[in-house]
This record gives structure tokens, sequence and C-alpha cells, in this order.
């Protein structure tokens, strides 16, 4: 795209200073978001998938986590080099997150509508009545029955998929520019799941937000994704549009994941591919490439240095050699 | 299928719940209708999967099949005895043949204990400690589950989660069971574990013959891993069918809604599927809908479907369920 993207983050280095040393948990990771375009990043847990996404809003809790090198370009600032003051006009308002534990997320004192319209009155300067019948606008337009009603609840008295409901219509009550989901629909139910993406896609679309959707479930990456990055112990190990990756995937780790997984289209399998062995511990990182204890395909110059990413096709980048 | 020995009958099994309200006398002012009628059998050696919802109360059902709950009604049918009618005393020398897998392995082991005590617990509790064979049968229980017998005297915050789940299986095999309960065996874990722990309790069914009521809301594994399939929803069994036939040709609406709402890995697949989205969330099981209860989100509900209570019904071979939609086979003429 001739566009400059609406996210560009170059070089991205977070740690975490623990007991037992210093945990790498990304390591010069960078990736891009245009504008109305939906970006997922899958990888296992401790991938460091929640964390290179946090590092946007600077929400990486510090000590002990820290951002150690790199840039994060969005629309042309460089949100790492903003104040804090300036920050926050930029969190909530141009960027949103919605988190994966709705229940831990909304504050449980306050009702779904003060929490909407506490955004409201920040970044939009809606106060009183228009802020409330915003608010009412914002849960019908997420599909909340009787908004006018549910405004007053508090998060306890919602069920899951209306909690995470609630958290939507917070997300795009300023109508941001991108919008993080954080493994949204993890603690729902696969109808509900349904219900959910296909609400944040519409709302996507009709907004022209651009996304960052992460997970772990492979099948939701197919479903909405643009473009994949795959992360393995904090690093991008291959990244390209969603049809290459998955149709000619190029990377030992993201060909184990797509076999481990069983596919309801497919006829079933005797047996399931499981890729060995456990992934690493983040503190003391194998050298060279941090999967090579688990690939199948590892040759002795994958334990000198950490293999780069390699454009193997047009735009489909993969850290093999 | 072959018409195998059964080892497990559940015959209308029903666990409701009191709900109480007031303070100093508790009143019950409503009941929560858990486990509301179901009965189906297992045969022995064959994987029955459970699928269905959070808070469709899987796993109230799996606990009132190994009688850690007791059933409000029903029966449940283990070697020859009714076990719900049993006393705790009686029902000591058969537990040792159900056994349960459970979904956590960061809670579900004691952190004081080192792996070779969680998994000689079992034998400790039947005084099998003292035999010689006891600390060979614990290395024999470790290599089974694809552990080195190394680590036996390691705590569980040494291991990781998949191998945390490879203890509980250990534990779980210690006595040979005949029947064992896997509620939600791997949704703790990692994607490119979940393989390992699946390919684990496959190869243990055939090897040792074990019957697992397979608990899970991940309807790829359950089809990888059943020979048969339940379908629940609100307490009740809605489809019930062999794997094949549940998947390839589901007859209730809430079983398609279910199979279309999984997200497939492939593009190219996805973008040519149509996903029944179902409209609402599951109502609360104090005050379940009438009639059949998923009336209430169904795509192909009648007028009928809130007067009348839908059964259970036969369609040929062994497929049941239980929607007024479909209709039984007209008998065959002899």
């Amino acid at each position: 795209m001739s566009e400059a993207p609406l996210l560009d983050v170059r070089n991205l280095s977070v740690n975490f200073h623990t007991q037992d040393g210093i945990v790498r948990a990304i390591d010069g990771v960078s990736y891009n978001v245009n504008r109305g375009e939906t970006i997922a990043l899958v990888g296992e847990s401790g991938c460091g998938k929640t964390v290179s996404a946090l590092s946007i809003l600077r929400l990486i809790p510090d000590p002990p986590g820290k951002i150690s090198g790199g840039e994060i370009f969005f629309d042309g600032v460089d949100l790492l080099a903003l104040p804090k003051n300036q920050m926050l006009n930029v969190r909530g308002d141009k960027i949103a997150m919605i988190f994966q534990e709705p229940l831990t997320a909304l504050d449980p004192v306050l009702t779904v509508g003060r929490q909407i319209t506490e955004a409201l009155e920040q970044h939009r300067g809606m106060y009183g009545h228009v802020a409330q019948e915003e608010a009412i606008r914002l849960l019908k337009l997420v599909g909340i029955p009787q908004p006018d009603q549910r405004i007053k609840e508090y998060p306890h008295q919602f069920s899951g998929g209306m909690r995470q409901r609630a958290m939507i219509a917070l997300a795009i009550s300023c109508e941001p520019q991108l919008i993080i989901a954080d493994e949204p629909t993890t603690v729902v139910d696969v109808t509900i799941q349904a219900q959910l993406l296909e609400l944040i896609r519409g709302i996507t679309e009709r907004l022209n937000t651009a996304l960052i959707l992460i997970t772990h479930n492979l099948g939701i990456v197919a479903r909405y994704a643009h473009r994949v990055y795959v992360m393995y112990a904090g690093h991008i190990v291959e990244h390209g549009a969603s049809l290459d990756i998955y149709q000619h995937p190029y990377h030992p780790y993201t060909k184990g994941l797509l076999a481990s997984v069983p596919r309801l289209d497919e006829p079933r399998k005797t047996r399931l591919q499981p890729i060995e062995g456990q992934p690493p511990d983040l503190i003391q990182l194998p050298k060279g490439c941090a999967f090579k204890p688990r690939c199948s395909e590892c040759t002795d110059s994958c334990s000198q240095s950490a293999p780069p990413l390699i454009e193997i096709a047009p735009g489909h980048y993969a850290a093999c050699p | 299928m072959m018409n195998r020995e059964v080892i497990i009958e559940i015959k209308h099994l029903k666990k409701y719940f009191p709900v109480t309200s007031g303070l100093i006398r508790r009143k019950k002012i409503a009941e929560l209708k858990a486990v509301d009628d179901v009965s189906f059998a297992i045969h022995r050696g064959e994987t029955l999967g459970l699928v269905g919802e959070s808070g469709c109360c899987k796993t109230t059902l799996g606990k009132c099949v190994l009688q850690l709950y007791r059933a409000t009604a029903g029966e449940v049918w283990f070697s020859g005895k009714d076990l719900c009618k049993l006393s705790g005393k009686q029902l000591r020398p058969l537990r040792r043949n159900l056994q349960l897998i459970f979904q956590d392995p960061f809670d579900s082991l004691d952190p004081r204990f080192t792996a070779s005590d969680i998994i000689g617990e079992p034998m400790q509790i039947l005084n099998m400690h003292r035999t010689p064979k006891y600390r060979q049968r614990i290395n024999e229980l470790i290599q089974i589950v694809g552990l080195s017998p190394n680590m036996a005297d390691r705590y569980p915050h040494e291991f990781s989660g998949g191998q945390r789940q490879r203890i509980g299986i250990a534990r779980a095999l210690a006595l040979q069971p005949g029947f064992i309960v896997c509620d939600e065996p791997i949704s703790a874990l990692d994607v490119s574990i979940q393989a390992q722990i699946i390919n684990l309790l496959d190869d243990l069914g055939k090897q040792f013959g074990i019957a697992f009521l397979f608990i899970s809301h991940d309807l790829a594994v359950v089809r990888h891993i059943s020979d048969r399939v339940a379908v629940m929803y609100l307490g009740k069994i809605v489809e019930i069918a062999d794997r094949d036939s549940l998947y390839e040709t589901p007859l209730h609406p809430y079983t398609q809604a279910l199979l279309s709402a999984v997200p497939i890995p492939d593009p190219v697949v996805e973008n040519k599927r149509k996903v029944i989205i179902l409209k609402g969330e599951v109502p609360s099981p104090i005050n379940p809908p009438s009639g059949c209860v998923f009336h209430t989100r169904c795509f192909r509900a009648t007028e009928a479907c809130s007067a009348t209570i839908p059964q259970l019904i036969d369609v040929g071979n062994g497929h049941q369920v239980a929607c007024l939609l479909v209709e039984a086979p007209p008998a065959k003429p002899n």
C-alpha cells in the first residue's frame, strides 16, 4: 500500500526484571497495521503477543517491565516519546482496547453506563443527558437488549457475553482509529464467540477501524484477519497475508501449529501431529533460533545466530534459513 | 458398531440444586435443574464425547456419574450395582474403577507433594504402598505417560502445564480403572501441547481398554477422540449419535449452530462458509424456557416448540435427537 501505515512498530523490545533474571518478553519485534485493516498476532501463551500490544498503549507495568528499545509510530507520532499527559489523549480516544476478561477489566463499583459516559466526558466533551443518551445508543448498537435499563446496572449483573459487549461499546465510544482486541472471546462459548466476532467485524468495517486481533485460535484468525504475524518466544517468526500463511506456511513452527489442530472440515485423522517438547524458558533462551530444540528441520547453522526475517515470496516473510 | 459390553449406564439421571433465600431461615425458593433426565450408556473401551456451552452443566453430570455429587433421582449402573443407592462405605471399593482427570493441572496437584507422591496416593489409600512393587509401579506409570523416571521426585511447580497434565493422567491410571471422566483435560494447555495430550489419551484408551467420558467444548477435538458424541444444552441431552453420524448429519438445530460456529483454520474454506449466528444467550437454568429449552435461540423454532417438551427419539442407527421438527422414521414394514 502506498499510504503510510496507521501503526508502525519498529524493533520493539520489552524486558521484565524478575528475581530469576531478565525475561526477554519480546525482542526486536516489528509490525504494522494499515487503516481499516485487521491483523492477527498468533502464538502460544507467553510468546509475547499481549506484551507487544500493551506496549503500544504504554501499559506495561514499570517496574518490573521496561520497554528497552524500539519505536512505535502511530499516525506519524512516536508514542514512546510522548509525554504522559498526551498519552492520555491517545488511550481510549484514538486507540482502544478490548481485554480478555471483561469482569476484571470493567470497574466493579461503577455502573456500566458510568464507565461509558466517563470516556465520553474525557474525550468527546459530552456531559449529562447528552452523554447518557450516547451511551444508550452505543449499548443498543452492540446488541444489548433494553439498553436504557441495563445502563444503570453493574458489571456483575451482566452475563459473560453481555459484559464483553459492554466492553466493545466502551471501546468504540470515541470512534478510535485502532482497536486492540486481546483474546476477546477466550472466556466465552463458541456460539457467543461467533456473535461477538461478527459484531466486531461489522463495527470495524463500518467505521473503517483498524484491528489488532490477539489470539491463539487459528480458526478465528483464518476467518477474520487480512494479515497474520506468527510469534514464538518473543520473536515474529513468520508474517504475511493470511492466505499465504495458511496455504504455504514456511516456518516449521507455523507448519507444526497448523498440523496439530484437528479440523472439522477434513476427514478425521487417526492421529494428531503434535509439536514435540515444550516452549522455551524466556530467561534462558537457546542460542540461535529459539524453536530449534523442537524443530524437525533444523540444521547446524540454526544454533549459530537467530535467523532474520527473509522475504520468501512477495509480502511473505519467515525467519528460517 | 459392535455390540459390546456396557461398562456404565446412566438412566434418567437428575440433579437439582436448591436455590435458597433469606439470611437466617434459608428458604428454598427455586430449583436449578443442572442435570435433567439424562440417559446414556458407555461401552468398554469406548469414548463418549460430551459437548455443550459452559453453564450447561457438563461437569455436574460428570460428577454425578462418579458419585461426587449424589443425584436427585435416577440410576447409575456400574458393575452390576446402582451406584446412586450405595452408601459412601459401599462405594469405596468401587471407586478405584472410576477416575477423574481435571481441567486445570495447576489446581489439581498438591504443591507440597512430589510427582511420585501424587501418582502413588491412590495406591497409598488402598494400602498398596508397603508392597515392593509400589515404587516400580510408579516408575512404570511415569513412563507410560511419557515422563522420565528421574522427574519422580520433583514438585509440581517444576513441571510445565503439559507435563503436569501427564502427572494427573498417571494418577488416574494408577489403580487400572475401567472408566475415566476427563473434564476439559486440554483446555488449559497451549495449542501445540494439546495434541500431545490427546494422542496420549487416545493411546491409553486403546492400550488399557479404558472407557472415557470426554467433556469438552472444543468440537474439533471431541470429533477426533470420541466414538460417540452427546450434545448437551441446559441440563438436557439434545442429540446423541455416533461420531460420524453427528458431525456429518447433525439433526438438532443447536448442534448445527455449534458446528457452524467453530472457525476452521483455513481462510479459503472460511470465506465460503455460512455461519449460523444464534440469537441471545443461554437462558438461566433456574427458570428454563417452557417446552423445548432451546426454542428462545432457535432459528427454526415454531409455536409448538414453546409448548411441548421434545423427547429423544431414535432416527436410526442409534442417532437420537430431541427436536419436534425432526420426525421419527416411519416404522419399517416387516
